[in-house]
């Protein structure tokens, strides 16, 4: 029985607040050459509640910070998941992690997705590469509460085979009579059989399973992929209202006071990482911004 | 009878199914529906290009052989879509090879009769060919964003 | 002059002091144990400092300023507050540049935090310019306006003591008049000092301004005195070294996000960040966590950066701002556009500072009045 996180923890202006506390690591799995789901117990033995979308900032002693969404709740003990890319020299330090050290955590931060608004909807999920792990804890709360969504559709692309992430609960999903799962790789390898090309090539797939017009769309991965697949949705009328998408960029204090993170007016942090596609548009367009 | 199911076909698929019922006739009189097992080659590099088609299910990958590397596949094409246009323009001629993925059932037209109807018909060819320019946008929009490997790993990209 | 037994003083109530009477507020100042601050010269330039006695004021002293250019010159009275204002801004007392946010210590696998504990100094601020009082308003809606507060702005905020000065000079790149932002100071100081020839006019702000004067030998102003003040203001406001035109400001920038004079001013902008240094609204910081030798201990600190270093948007694996024309704009439409949208108030206080501070003298009045006057310019690499 996946728990199904209900509500958002408030924050107390405390000077304790800006620190991490100290969270085990509970388990270790590779996903693929660079990337590794940790899971994390929080200390008081209960997961402080978040919504799907939000991140934890991750801390390594005398190393640093960085922003990671939470990419799911271990279904038995209830730990916190984190997938992370090694690209930098705290996620690489993250990456090299083994079970009983200790991660520093703040959080949770930040705009989930609009798992209450999209409730009595068909739900397109668009993710690019590592840009599943935000999603995944949406795609877990839709599937413990499924009958409150309609049709449901995963189109999920990454660079090969061997980069596709949570490859087993694919494997689960894919069997599912209720949600329609649609991989695809930039580079096939000898024994891949399925769809190779960027991820959305698969759209037209989706537009046979539901009416897009009428559908949340949420999406994360390269900003490259959702600006084009932010295009190709406005060609088919999905209305800007319903398409979401989740942003990253540079945090130091993730809570909207550091400057670094800010996109245009909008601070990724605290007004995002998920905005609705009317709130970013116009900024999508203009280079580097 | 089995043309009825290739008017369907034509009906159902996304190139054609907004197109005049009367061509959509005339393309159904040069056409057959087509089953192909897996691994079955639907066109083959260097071969004249004397077909088009309309994927109906199934899923085929456009490959080419590389000496050393072998067979490799490039990008697939999915229920709804085409493949192949070079069967439009001189030469003439295959530059790739497509393979059937999976069971895969197409509407196969044959090219010659289509460009025969083409060049006495230019309002079928202006529709024809911008579907198809369409196609090939799209195909290429799709390989450049495929190019940028927008999932490598940092130190892996260029630049 | 010196008469107790005047009427208690008020809010909003104008009294007369002798210019000496400066001192008996200071020292009643530190005798309620304020730390007090104001304008003192280090190194040829003015900035704020703790003070003792008015005569570590600059006293008889002014400035000239210009683009990239900053020279104390003297006076030939013994003004007070004679100048405009200096690299300093009072955000270094709020927030300030370098903050130890706590130290790690191992412990087992695990670690827990040591907290710093001193309690917050308490400030009293001499000698604030309507431009800063400004910047300081601005300043409490980033830290303690929105769903977080900051803990340590709100610690130092809480209980400071205003002393604001109404500027009798305006200086060579001052353009507060032009953003709406002086010389009048706004309301939310103490008291509001003006500096006349022989006296200074005090009016009182807050009840704690009032209690604060009771004690202090004073006459109240007459009405030779009050339109003497607003001569100065108006006055001051006349002499502004630059203005901004802001009609429609925000829009008008973001409809050029791609206008070629960012390329310009980009050639010349070294990214050297002096503008955010000396901007009393810049608020941007990092945090580093630094371990010691043994490996036992990490401090983390946060401290002042700035918009314009390439590590700044630092992003998996590469900056998402790399070009200095990137980081100008930036800076420039955060502190003139965006800052509306996300704080309700334009970020800029018409200060001059980053305009006198800049080692190249880039004027951000004369960038924003260029872009207005070829409002709609494409790039040449664009045209045809």
């Amino acid at each position: 029985m996946i728990p199904s996180p209900i509500y958002t923890y408030p924050w107390a202006p405390t000077l304790e607040r800006f620190l991490p506390a100290p969270y085990p690591v509970t388990g270790i799995r590779r996903e693929t050459g660079d990337t590794v789901t940790l899971r994390l117990r929080p200390p008081e033995g209960r997961p402080p509640a978040f919504q799907p979308g939000q991140f934890n900032m991750l801390y390594l002693f005398g190393i640093g910070e960085v922003p990671i969404s939470i990419s799911g709740v271990h279904p038995r003990s209830g730990d916190l998941e984190h997938t992370v890319r090694a690209v930098g020299s705290v996620t690489r330090a993250l990456a090299r992690l083994r079970k009983g050290d200790v991660v520093g955590v703040r959080g949770p931060f930040g705009r989930g997705w609009p798992l209450e608004e999209a409730k009595g909807h068909d739900i397109l999920i668009l993710a690019g590469g590592i840009g599943l792990a935000p999603l995944r804890p949406a795609l877990q709360h839709i599937l413990a509460h499924r009958s409150e969504y309609e049709q449901v559709v995963l189109l999920y692309g990454a660079r090969t085979p061997a980069d596709l992430l949570y490859p087993a609960e694919l494997e689960r999903w894919r069997g599912r009579l209720d949600l329609q799962v649609l991989v695809t790789v930039d580079r096939g390898d000898e024994a891949w059989r399925g769809h190779i090309g960027v991820v959305t090539t698969l759209l037209p797939l989706a537009e046979r399973l539901m009416d897009l017009r009428r559908a949340f769309i949420l999406m994360c991965g390269p900003e490259v992929m959702m600006r084009v697949a932010a295009r190709e949705l406005e060609d088919r009328k999905v209305p800007p209202e319903r398409i979401f998408l989740s942003l990253e960029r540079n945090m130091k204090c993730a809570v909207g006071f550091c400057g670094h993170c800010q996109f245009g007016p909008v601070f990724i942090c605290r007004d995002g990482p998920v905005f609705p596609l009317g709130r970013v548009r116009p900024l999508l367009e203009v280079r580097e911004l | 009878m089995s043309k009825a199911a290739i008017l369907e076909a034509l009906r159902q698929h996304p190139f054609t199914h907004d197109m005049e019922e009367a061509w959509k006739e005339v393309l159904a009189e040069m056409a057959r529906l087509q089953t192909y097992p897996p691994d079955a080659l639907l066109l083959r590099e260097g071969r004249a290009a004397d077909a088009f088609f309309l994927i109906v299910d199934g899923l085929v990958a456009i490959e080419m052989f590389v000496p050393e590397r072998g067979t490799l596949r490039l990008q697939t094409v999915s229920p709804g879509e085409v493949v192949g246009w070079s069967w439009a323009l001189p030469p003439y001629r295959w530059e790739f090879d497509a393979r059937a993925l999976a069971e895969t059932t197409a509407v196969v037209l044959d090219a010659a009769a289509l460009r025969a109807r083409m060049s006495q018909d230019c309002a079928l060819a202006a529709w024809i060919l911008s579907r198809l320019l369409a196609v090939v946008a799209g195909r290429l929009k799709a390989t450049r964003l495929q190019l940028l490997d927008l999932y490598a790993p940092p130190e892996r990209r260029t630049p | 002059m010196a008469n107790p037994e005047a009427p208690i003083p008020v809010p909003n109530s104008v009294w007369r002091i002798e210019k000496a009477r400066l001192q008996d507020l200071i020292d009643a100042l530190r005798r309620q144990g304020y730390t007090v601050i104001g304008p003192c010269i280090r190194e040829g330039a003015i900035v704020y400092d703790e003070i003792h006695q008015i005569s570590d004021l600059p006293i008889g002293w002014t400035d000239e300023q210009d683009g990239g250019r900053y020279r104390l010159k003297r006076r030939e009275d013994s003004s007070f507050f004679g100048y405009a204002v200096g690299p300093h801004s009072w955000k270094r007392f709020l927030h300030p540049p370098v903050l130890s946010l706590g130290q790690a210590r191992r412990n087992g696998a695990g670690f827990e935090w040591i907290v710093p504990s001193d309690p917050p100094p308490r400030y009293a601020f001499l000698g604030v310019r309507a431009c800063e009082l400004h910047a300081i308003t601005i300043l409490d809606r980033v830290f303690m306006g929105g769903p977080y507060v900051d803990p340590t702005y709100q610690a130092r905020r809480e209980g400071i003591f205003l002393i604001a000065v109404q500027c009798a000079v305006a200086g060579g790149t001052c353009f507060c008049a032009s953003m709406g932002t002086g010389p009048k100071a706004p309301p939310g100081a103490d008291l509001i000092l003006t500096e006349l020839a022989e006296a200074f006019i005090v009016e009182i702000g807050t009840e704690r301004g009032a209690a604060l004067m009771a004690g202090i030998p004073r006459a109240p102003a007459t009405e030779a005195d009050r339109v003497a003040v607003e001569a100065q203001l108006a006055a001051t406001a006349r002499a502004m070294g630059r203005q901004m035109d802001t009609t429609d400001l925000p829009a008008l920038l973001y409809r050029n996000l791609e206008h070629p004079r960012w390329e310009e001013v980009a050639q010349r902008c070294l990214t050297c960040g002096n503008c955010t240094m000396v901007c009393p609204t810049c608020f941007c910081f990092t945090v580093e966590d630094v371990s010691d030798l043994t490996g036992t201990r990490a401090e983390r600190v946060r401290r002042w950066d700035s918009c314009f270093t390439t590590e700044f948007t630092y992003t998996a694996g590469r900056p998402i701002r790399q070009s200095a024309k990137a980081r100008y704009r930036q800076w420039l439409t955060h502190k003139l556009a965006s800052w509306w949208e996300q704080f309700g108030t334009s970020g800029c206080v018409g200060c001059g500072r980053c305009i006198t501070w800049c080692p190249v003298g880039i004027d951000l009045t004369e960038e924003v009045a260029a872009i207005r006057r070829t409002d709609g310019a494409t790039p040449e690499a664009e045209r045809r």
